[in-house]
């Protein structure tokens, strides 16, 4: 898809509307996958979609009103971590626009990258917060089994998380993959704003 | 329908301070005791939150929202009693494995941080009602394009979360196999999530001309239809709790 420039900070009405659906899409995807008590979150499917739709900039204000609404209503902890919904938008809007959606073997790649992004961001809020450890079992494992072999603390808080990120991201990017590639090109062009604008 | 929000709906004194007073109490009162790392302003600051709470009868919900975290905040004690990097005069040991005091220092800092942390945001998420928050945003200033993306996240989540169950029964009577091995309950995920994320997508682009009609793009001032002052005494509590901040960021400096 060209696009003249995606930084633009222009939002079509249609695709600020996009925000909020894409936070519900993040509910509801973590909703089915407990439902079908799959071991993954799929929290993000919401962000990379819209990311992919309308860019980075929406991408990333759809993270960061996902957190933030969390926040507010639920979880502070969600809140806090709004900074790595942000950049998984932002990254995310940036490869599918250089298209890495292109094929199965890119958006592998495309999920490979979100995962090293979201890992790379969240790891100092770990550390800041809470010593190191994330919360998740096998993650906190590993970071204990690290810990006690004397590996330096960043590294052994970037894996914990990476544990636990790579499968989550790698599948949510898939899943939008997929999602993507079933939308209709009349659904798709209605958030791809310098289409729009020229009709 | 049901909201997403955990705010409990009851009169106090607290519930009626205005929203904009409740957050700036609750980030500067997060954020002090990471400023001033010293036990004794993280229990402070907890025990002030509490008595706010104890005030605003909602203690009771406050229970929940910190048990969650009690699992991992012993699992912070054991990590760090056994690994902490600064490791070196022993607490005690257990089936001779040692515990160490650096480490478990260490970790009831961050443990009072996070309670302090949880309890702070539980002002927010349990008496202030997320509406009222977004709406005093945008009187402050706030886009109000951002404070109707942010409101209607709130009523389009429990709507979503209804058509999740329709979704759900309309495929499984198509045949789609929900239960069984793992195979069989991923391949249902893409089935599910599709048509939800479809009929999103259209609605989406209706709610996008409704929103055109009703003027969304306007660059006029929006007015409001109730009137809101800010009384005296909020605006001092406010300034006071700034000073406050100020106070310990200055004191970070000076030690």
């Amino acid at each position: 898809m060209e696009r003249r420039n995606i930084w633009s900070l222009k939002f079509s009405t249609i695709s600020l509307a996009l925000i909020p659906v894409s936070v519900g899409i993040n509910y509801v995807g973590k909703l089915f996958a407990s439902t079908l008590k799959l071991p993954l979150w799929l929290d993000s499917i919401g962000t990379v979609l819209a990311a992919i739709l309308a860019g980075p900039w929406i991408g990333a204000i759809s993270g960061l009103i996902n957190n933030i609404i969390y926040g507010i209503t639920m979880d502070a902890v969600s809140g806090i971590y709004g900074i790595t919904s942000v950049a998984i938008g932002l990254t995310a809007g940036w490869l599918a626009y250089k298209g890495w959606l292109e094929n199965w073997w890119k958006a592998v790649g495309f999920g490979i990258v979100v995962a090293l992004v979201s890992t790379v961001v969240s790891t100092p809020i770990n550390i800041k917060f809470w010593g190191g450890q994330t919360g998740n079992l096998w993650g906190d494992a590993l970071f204990a089994a690290l810990m006690g072999n004397k590996v330096p603390l960043f590294l052994a808080s970037f894996f914990d998380e990476l544990v636990v990120d790579l499968p989550d991201k790698i599948a949510v990017v898939l899943i939008s993959y997929i999602i993507y590639k079933a939308l209709p090109k009349r659904l798709t062009i209605l958030f791809d704003d310098q289409k729009t604008q020229a009709l | 329908m049901k909201s997403i929000s955990l705010y409990v709906d009851i009169q106090s004194p607290i519930h009626s301070i205005d929203p904009i007073t409740k957050l700036i109490y609750t980030l500067v009162f997060i954020l002090v005791p990471y400023i001033l790392p010293h036990y004794e302003i993280a229990i402070s600051c907890l025990i002030l939150t509490l008595i706010i709470l104890l005030t605003a009868k909602v203690i009771r919900q406050v229970i929940p929202i910190v048990s969650l975290s009690l699992l991992l905040i012993s699992t912070i004690f054991i990590i760090q009693g056994l690994f902490y990097p600064g490791n070196s005069i022993t607490a005690f040991k257990v089936i001779g494995i040692a515990f160490y005091h650096e480490g478990l220092r260490y970790a009831l800092g961050i443990s009072l941080k996070f309670i302090n942390l949880l309890c702070c945001s539980a002002i927010i998420i349990l008496t202030t009602r997320p509406s009222d928050l977004i709406e005093a945003l945008v009187r402050l200033g706030l886009s109000p394009k951002l404070g109707y993306v942010m409101s209607s996240v709130l009523q389009i989540i429990p709507q979503m979360t209804g058509t999740t169950q329709k979704i759900l029964d309309a495929q499984r009577s198509r045949g789609l196999e929900t239960e069984g091995n793992i195979f069989i309950r991923v391949k249902a995920y893409i089935p599910l999530l599709i048509p939800l994320v479809m009929n999103s997508l259209i609605e989406t682009n209706e709610r996008s001309m409704a929103l055109e009609v009703r003027a969304f793009n306007s660059k006029h001032r929006r007015t409001f239809l109730f009137e809101k002052k800010t009384s005296k005494k909020m605006l001092v509590i406010r300034y006071l709790i700034l000073v406050f901040l100020l106070g310990a960021i200055l004191w970070r400096f000076i030690k």
